[in-house]
């Protein structure tokens, strides 16, 4: 299985905005692989340094130190996103343009000819279930329809890896549901997909590994019921990594 | 080129579909033509002042079509974390930033385009001429014109961090340049020093927008401008348009687009 | 859920009472002084601030009539204190001095030099075909007459407003009867206005060819030059009678006089000139000896004198005519 994904002793500063408290260390040295056809969640508490992470994979924020490769590609070139998709959370895509005239949008930067194009934005706008609304503006449309208008663009370069930051955020089990099985489509087609989430039933359920991120550093990585261990689930399991201690009762 | 072209084709697509333009567009026309029906004395043939009001209004109203387009742009990306499935593509900050100023200017050109046509036809109304050489003049002059102000409000947009504010200065440093811009050298002299040096850089640092306003020439139906002038112009507006461009390109760089 | 019917009847009861209430206050507001029930469209809503953009559209107009070649506040204007298109009309006193052609000076940089082929760079006068220069008797001169109609509307007690609008109305445009209306208005709003009353009578005798009417209007322009200074006697006597009243005193002239000479010059000249061909000599001779006083040109005008005195010299001694 060859490696996707790699961060090497990735090390990222702030500068931050209290002036007597300096910088701010975001991320200490991480260190991550993950493999070719893997289902990756990426977990951790809020301000755990994930989405610090993601920036950092998708040249959105250079690291301080350490080093960063998609397809073994820097991910400071450009041509490293030439395969991957993104779903960031909470997007409220151009108002003023439909679905399809979105896709097209997408399709124009990666470059598919207008016949590909066509075609792709056939089959993803059935996948995500917009085929009726394909023409109608996006203000027009709900959270969920919004969040599956964002899965499809990431998805319209048939990308090998897919970088979903929350997917599930916001939508009703219904919608979860339905990202949680094109997750295990793509898994089948030998997409790897790198994702964080709060939701650590769905972890659990579609994941192969996991990593499990906080204040910055890695406390645990591996096969979900390796992380899981001797807890009844991933989410006891994941409290203790990250050191939650109950208040007692009073 | 290919993602300029596509960022730009995304901006241009914006100004059709938004309102902004329509309803300058249309108070325009309807203030024009309110103009052209007072009664001159029972003359027919009077026409500069109509002339007059016209192109003044289609400055402003391009002038704010400019400023307020560009100047949401990146604001809004950012806002409405466009920005980020965006740049996760392989798009550069560079192309981005060339694109939405292609989009932005050449959107200007197609707004520049649709007033001219309105104005043409209303002066050749009562003129009963074209004077096309003019117009084109008057018209490149002021869309290469727009392409500066384009060029500075994406800057802006960069530095400042609301639309608004960006928005404010361009109108201000705009307005500034147009109506004392070609003064300066003259009010210089007038103060003492340190202060005069200032204004002296100034008066020859800033972009003198004031050249692209050819109105007296079409209003009062001068000559039309020797085009070797006309293309030292359009150069020095290239030249100011990349300064711009390469300050956004900079900023952008080290910007933190989440 | 409450019945809405209660809050119409009050929302029907309170218009009611305020519609009442206006009725009755009514006549009491447009009793008010400065009340603006009556008042002209802009005094109402620009107030004094209306004299303002007159003058800024007066100036405009000259700016027209100089198709757009016009100096700024940051450039030398000593050449266009008074407006060319007033001067040109041969009525008013000229306060300007300097160059007019050269008003931006010298080029100061490259930039101040580039920067002059894309504005209006030539001096030129509307009434001369503009930067087309046909001389032909043009009637590009129109083109100002908007912005003397705005500004005339804005400040209707400016005198010149009305003179310059009728003068190109009448003398370029052809247009006799809106001149007519134009200076007629003009009297309504500035009834002691002798420059509107000198242009009329030059209407009527122009244009209409009435000299009775143009008479009798530039005789009251003169009377009202002269009832300018408080020492004239008030009363209904002739102008000619005041002339002479005038002429026995020595030469004091009050303020605004002094700022209006030419117009006294024109109007007694041009009754000199309406005598002289109707063989009045001795009328004529009071009428340049008037004009005389206020001229720049006074030996131009005892000139005339001396030949009008030689004629009536021949006419009262017969045997003084040449014999060839």
């Amino acid at each position: 299985m060859s490696i996707i994904l790699k961060t090497e002793k990735l090390r990222v500063e702030y500068r931050s905005r209290e002036i007597r408290q300096g910088t701010k260390v975001a991320l200490h040295g991480l260190d991550l692989e993950v493999g070719t056809g893997e289902v990756f969640g990426f977990l951790g508490p809020n301000g755990a340094g994930k989405t610090t992470t993601m920036n950092v994979l998708l040249g959105f924020v250079p690291p301080t130190s350490g080093s960063a490769y998609l397809f073994g590609i820097d991910v400071r070139q450009p041509i490293a996103r030439q395969r991957i998709g993104y779903l960031p959370e909470l997007t409220y895509y151009y108002k003023f343009l439909n679905a399809e005239e979105l896709l097209r949008f997408y399709a124009k930067i990666f470059g598919l000819p207008r016949a590909v194009a066509d075609r792709r934005i056939a089959e993803l706008l059935k996948l995500v279930e917009l085929e009726s609304a394909a023409r109608r503006p996006i203000k027009s449309y709900s959270k969920g329809m919004q969040q599956r208008v964002g899965l499809a663009q990431a998805l319209i370069n048939d990308p090998d890896l897919l970088v979903l930051d929350e997917p599930t955020s916001g939508l009703d089990p219904l919608g979860r549901m339905k990202v949680r099985e094109i997750i295990q489509r793509l898994k089948n087609e030998g997409k790897t997909v790198f994702f964080s989430s709060h939701e650590l039933g769905e972890v659990e359920s579609v994941c192969d590994r996991v990593a499990i991120i906080h204040q910055g550093q890695l406390k645990a990585i591996g096969r979900v019921a390796e992380i899981t261990g001797t807890h009844a689930n991933l989410e006891k399991a994941f409290l203790e990594i990250v050191g939650y201690q109950k208040e007692p009762a009073s | 080129m290919r993602n300029t072209i596509a960022v730009a084709g995304i901006v241009i697509k914006e100004l059709y579909r938004r309102k902004d333009f329509y309803v300058l567009f249309i108070v325009t026309i309807l203030i024009c033509l309110v103009m052209a029906s007072i009664n001159i004395y029972n003359d027919a043939n009077v026409v500069r002042y109509i002339k007059e009001v016209c192109l003044d209004l289609i400055w402003v109203c391009t002038l704010v079509v400019a400023v307020t387009t560009t100047a949401r742009q990146i604001p809004a990306e950012r806002e409405n974390r466009t920005l980020l499935p965006l740049l996760a593509k392989p798009l550069t900050r560079v192309e981005l930033i060339l694109g939405k100023f292609l989009g932005c200017w050449l959107a200007c050109g197609l707004a520049l385009l649709c007033f001219y046509l309105f104005f043409g036809a209303l002066a050749a109304s009562r003129e009963h001429h074209w004077f096309l050489t003019n117009y084109l003049q008057a018209g490149v002059m002021q869309w290469f014109m727009l392409g500066m102000v384009v060029a500075l409000s994406l800057l802006g947009s960069l530095v400042f961090a609301a639309p608004s504010s960006n928005a404010t200065i361009c109108f201000v440093i705009i307005g500034g340049i147009l109506f004392v811009g070609r003064h300066l050298d003259q009010e210089a002299l007038q103060l003492a020093e340190p202060l005069r040096g200032l204004v002296l850089c100034l008066y020859f640092v800033l972009p003198h927008l004031e050249f692209y306003d050819l109105r007296d020439l079409v209003v009062q139906n001068w000559p039309p401008v020797a085009w070797e002038y006309i293309g030292l112009a359009l150069l020095y507006a290239v030249f100011y348009q990349f300064i711009f461009l390469i300050g956004a390109c900079l900023v952008f760089r080290r910007k933190a687009v989440n | 859920m409450v019945s809405p019917r209660p809050y119409w009847l009050l929302l029907v009861a309170l218009l009611v009472a305020c519609f009442g209430t206006a009725a009755r206050l009514s006549p009491q507001f447009e009793g008010w002084r400065g009340s603006r029930a009556t008042g002209d469209f802009f005094v109402v809503l620009l107030g004094d601030e209306r004299k303002m953009f007159a003058n800024t559209f007066y100036i405009k107009a000259d700016e027209y009539y100089h198709s757009g070649y016009y100096p700024s506040i940051f450039d030398d204007n000593a050449a266009f204190r008074t407006a060319h298109m007033a001067e040109d009309t041969g009525a008013v006193d000229s306060k300007n001095h300097g160059d007019e052609h050269g008003f931006l000076g010298p080029e100061r940089n490259w930039i101040d030099s580039f920067g002059r082929h894309f504005f209006p760079n030539r001096h030129t006068h509307l009434d001369e075909g503009g930067p087309g220069g046909d001389l032909g008797g043009s009637q590009e001169v129109r083109e100002i007459l908007p912005w003397l109609k705005l500004s005339a509307d804005l400040d209707p007690e400016n005198v010149q407003t009305y003179t310059v609008t009728a003068f190109w109305l009448r003398e370029r445009m052809q247009n006799v009867k809106a001149a007519d209306v134009m200076l007629h208005e003009g009297i309504r709003h500035c009834p002691d206005s002798y420059e509107i009353f000198f242009e009329l009578g030059r209407l009527y005798y122009d244009s209409y060819q009435d000299h009775t009417r143009a008479r009798n209007v530039w005789e009251h322009g003169v009377e009202l030059w002269l009832r300018l200074d408080p020492a004239t006697p008030r009363g209904r006597q002739p102008a000619l009678e005041l002339v002479d009243d005038w002429l026995s005193r020595p030469l004091k002239l009050v303020a605004e006089q002094k700022d209006n000479q030419l117009v006294m010059e024109q109007l007694t000249t041009h009754l000199a000139a309406m005598d002289t061909a109707d063989g009045h000599w001795t009328r004529a001779i009071e009428w340049l000896r008037a004009g005389e006083r206020v001229s720049l040109t006074p030996d131009r005008i005892q000139a005339r004198i001396d030949e009008l005195n030689s004629k009536l010299d021949q006419e009262l001694h017969p045997l003084l005519k040449p014999l060839y």
